[in-house]
């Protein structure tokens, strides 16, 4: 076999989930899938999400939209419509996959849902990614990314004590409803490919989000307490303040003595003033490093000597010495790492479209014979409607009169 | 189970342990794989060691923290110091399909069970490997903790308050959920090219880049836009108002986001169109983008008089994308996530019934099945030498006498 064919050479993948779906079809297409996202008329949400490329609005310049898009083929189409419709089941009659995230019941009004789809195709895997799922009291809930991290669970963790909590950046009740969804789908797929026969997906953003609360759920089952976020739990472990920043130590740990003295040995090798101190044994025990007191002598001793350094410096020279201390980094720090850089962990290429080079992140994983490919720049609204709809069996005349009739919308060939 | 699940028949020798590892080979083992999970008496999964304990009580066989992400699977323990356990390693390989391994790189290659090895007696095999920094590289050496990672690729910088110090999402999300879900979507992927085509591969997946595909965006506003950007609490780029607000009780919110003029007049609908919220300062998403401190400080002392439940009717009934800040105890008592049986109880031998997360997957013809709970230390050791080593009892007393099971 050729290792120029993705592992998932073969499949196709009708992506139309808006702004949840659009990370499980990129999976796919980076892996060889041939995917095609239906937008509606108006485009794709996602490519009116800031920030844009060099900081001007456009509908082909959403760094989030670009992102997620490589690699794929794009159709604008208005499935309300009756010949929209029947373009839809013409095209699902040819895809192995459908992703989708309408609000539940949406497309079986239509009489676009799994029966009709799997009458006419019996093998095609349809995965729907939804708030709350396809059923219960909530599923007619509108949700968001926030609701849903909150309703699940995770948002309440980030932050301590009676804080207020905050929401991690890029929409992660999506991702990870896009890295369930690709995953199940994939299982899906294979056992399509087995049997013959196709199944129903049906996929909870609370559900993703309440899989993610590490032991939260446990301790609550088991111990009957309810935790959140842990900060300077103990002396020694934690955020501390450095000349450039922040660095995150963690030399205090239960009762892990190694890393303690990893972490001692390093400080007296840098002659940090009254370090010996931590030579004592009361400082190798978690029950000492947890006192007011304990914390705040340690901060006397070592946020003098972190001052006096940058996040990359205390970063190389502890880990150097096996202590395991790390960089609070910024997206810029990430940028410029030496350890990313010497990996070409970031993805890029020339647009001649928006007039310069984009990059991004790349390869989430490297696969020896079936290579991750970031493929092709995303399709600019429309680009593909006209092919793909000649592929399955309309002519020229037609597709004008589907574009006149607001049923599609073709873009111009390329301006 | 009565039904046949999608990885029926594959069989997986798993060498993860703690984090992301388990929870890779969880997804295999509830859609049908055979995991093997080997352990070692002398060098624990150091999850068993951790709390939450049975009762609070604590001991190898009563972490939930382990317990969670290792049902299902097979537990073998095995003194890998000793020669004949190196052996049965490979007997074992010879029969598996994939191995999955989360040691700092090249830890496998050690024991001379790397790729090269394995491929050598098994040339089909599927063979992730999740080394925290990658294979190669200036900091391939780097040792971390979960958080560490978050701290590394940004979520501590990006998730906080701008004025405060750096927070993040105070769990180890690149171990719960991305570094897992991309290995198993990329061992699926594997296994599908094996079954076309009949070869093997080696995946490699580094613990700080499979996350940093989920964190696009601050990285491309950087390297594109040249800009920097900060933790900004629960803003949205695009939208406003949009956030977390006070109800009644201690630590009691409830999340708001208003993503179009459509839902902002829903929310003055559901406030009782208050008279604030004609102002010019509010007139249109700009405005209330610009002047979101004053907004959320209003609607802040609107929703501070309600307790959480009513108001999250009142909201959903007026179509506004509304949810409750839920803890651990809500999220384990939820109407809804308790409907879809999300949550599954299973007995143990030393912890009784406890709880799981199911799959929040549901397929309709191949449900993800979960019926056993995680396995004592070496529990199926005997089992599995005698069914795929066809070791006799008296075989296997004797290798255990010579100390090849710990």
């Amino acid at each position: 076999m050729s290792k120029s064919q993705g592992s998932l050479s073969g499949i196709r993948v009708l992506e139309f989930a808006g702004e949840i779906g659009n990370y499980t079809g990129k999976l796919f297409a980076n892996l060889g899938a041939e995917v095609i996202q239906i937008e509606p008329i108006e485009g794709n949400p996602v490519r009116r999400a800031a920030p844009f490329y060099k900081d001007i609005p456009d509908k082909e310049g959403s760094l989030q939209f670009i992102y997620q898009n490589t690699g794929k083929k794009g159709i604008v189409l208005d499935i309300e419509k009756e010949q929209g419709k029947e373009i839809f089941l013409k095209l699902a009659k040819t895809a192995d996959l459908l992703l989708e995230s309408s609000p539940p019941g949406y497309l079986n009004k239509l009489n676009l849902g799994y029966d009709r789809l799997s009458a006419i195709n019996p093998k095609l895997v349809y995965t729907s990614v939804t708030g709350y799922g396809q059923n219960g009291p909530y599923r007619d809930y509108p949700w968001s990314d926030i609701t849903t991290l909150a309703m699940g669970g995770l948002l309440y963790l980030a932050a301590q004590g009676d804080d207020l909590p905050a929401r991690v950046p890029d929409n992660q009740a999506f991702m990870m409803g896009a890295m369930h969804a690709a995953t199940g789908s994939m299982l899906a797929l294979i056992e399509a490919e087995y049997s013959g026969r196709g199944q129903y997906l049906d996929v909870s953003l609370q559900e993703c989000v309440a899989t993610a609360l590490e032991n939260a759920i446990q301790l609550y089952d088991l111990e009957g307490s309810i935790r959140r976020g842990i900060g300077h739990f103990e002396a020694g472990m934690g955020i501390y303040p450095c000349q450039d920043g922040y660095v995150y130590l963690v030399a205090g740990i239960g009762g892990n003595v190694n890393l303690w003295n990893t972490f001692v040995d390093w400080l007296i090798e840098e002659k940090v003033e009254g370090a010996d101190i931590f030579i004592q044994d009361e400082w190798k025990t978690p029950q000492f490093r947890r006192k007011a007191e304990a914390k705040q002598r340690f901060n006397e001793i070592f946020v003098p000597f972190t001052m006096k350094h940058n996040k990359l410096y205390l970063f190389e020279n502890g880990q150097n010495r096996r202590v395991t201390i790390h960089p609070v980094n910024n997206p810029r720090d990430i940028c410029e790492d030496s350890h990313i850089r010497y990996r070409k962990f970031m993805a890029d290429y020339f647009s001649e479209s928006l007039g310069g080079q984009v990059f991004m992140p790349g390869a989430p994983y490297r696969l020896s014979q079936t290579p991750w490919n970031l493929g092709a720049e995303p399709p600019k609204l429309g680009q593909h409607t006209a092919e793909i709809l000649q592929e399955i069996g309309y002519d020229a005349k037609q597709i004008q009169d589907f574009m006149q009739g607001g049923v599609c919308f073709v873009a111009q060939a390329s301006s | 189970m009565s039904h046949k699940l999608p990885l029926n028949g594959i069989r997986v020798l798993d060498f993860t342990w703690v984090g992301a590892g388990p929870i890779t080979t969880q997804v295999l083992a509830e859609y049908g794989a055979e995991v093997i999970k080997i352990e070692s008496g002398t060098r624990l999964d150091y999850l068993r060691l951790l709390p939450p304990f049975k009762d609070g009580r604590a001991g190898v066989e009563r972490s939930g923290y382990f317990s969670n992400r290792n049902p299902n699977k097979k537990g073998i323990s095995l003194n890998l110091k000793h020669r004949r356990a190196l052996e049965i390693i490979k007997e074992l390989i010879r029969k598996s399909d994939i191995i999955c391994e989360n040691f700092t790189a090249h830890t496998m290659e050690r024991w001379g069970l790397g790729y090269e090895d394995v491929r050598k007696i098994k040339p089909d095999i599927i063979y992730a490997g999740m080394p925290l920094m990658g294979s190669d590289g200036p900091h391939v050496n780097y040792r971390g903790f979960g958080v560490q990672v978050s701290s590394l690729i940004g979520i501590l910088h990006l998730t906080g308050f701008p004025e405060e110090e750096p927070f993040g999402m105070g769990t180890n999300y690149p171990d719960h959920v991305p570094n897992p879900m991309h290995t198993a979507f990329a061992i699926l992927a594997a296994l599908r090219h094996k079954k076309k085509t009949g070869e093997g591969q080696y995946i490699e997946l580094s613990q700080i880049e499979a996350p940093l595909c989920v964190l696009p965006t601050p990285i491309m506003d950087y390297m594109i836009n040249g800009r920097v950007q900060n933790r900004q609490g629960n803003q949205h780029l695009d939208f406003a108002p949009h956030g977390i607000y006070p109800v009644q009780g201690k630590n009691r919110w409830i999340a708001l986001a208003v993503q179009s003029e459509d839902e902002w007049q829903s929310l003055k609908a559901a406030m009782g169109m208050p008279e604030w919220a004609e102002k010019d300062a509010f007139a249109a998403n700009a405005e209330r983008i610009a002047n979101q401190t004053e907004l959320n400080e209003i609607i802040a002392h609107w929703t501070v008089n309600y307790a959480g439940d009513d108001l999250l009717r009142l909201l959903i009934k007026a179509k506004v994308r509304a949810g409750l800040v839920k803890d651990a105890r809500d999220v384990l008592h939820d109407p809804q996530l308790n409907y879809r049986r999300h949550f599954v109880y299973l007995d143990h031998p030393e912890m009784g019934y406890h709880v799981y997360n199911y799959s929040p997957v549901h397929m309709s013809k191949t449900p993800a099945v979960l019926d056993q709970a995680a396995p004592l230390l070496g529990e199926h050791t005997k089992q599995v030498m005698k069914d795929l080593l066809n070791l006799d009892e008296g075989m296997f007393e004797e290798m255990k006498k010579e100390g090849v099971f710990d």
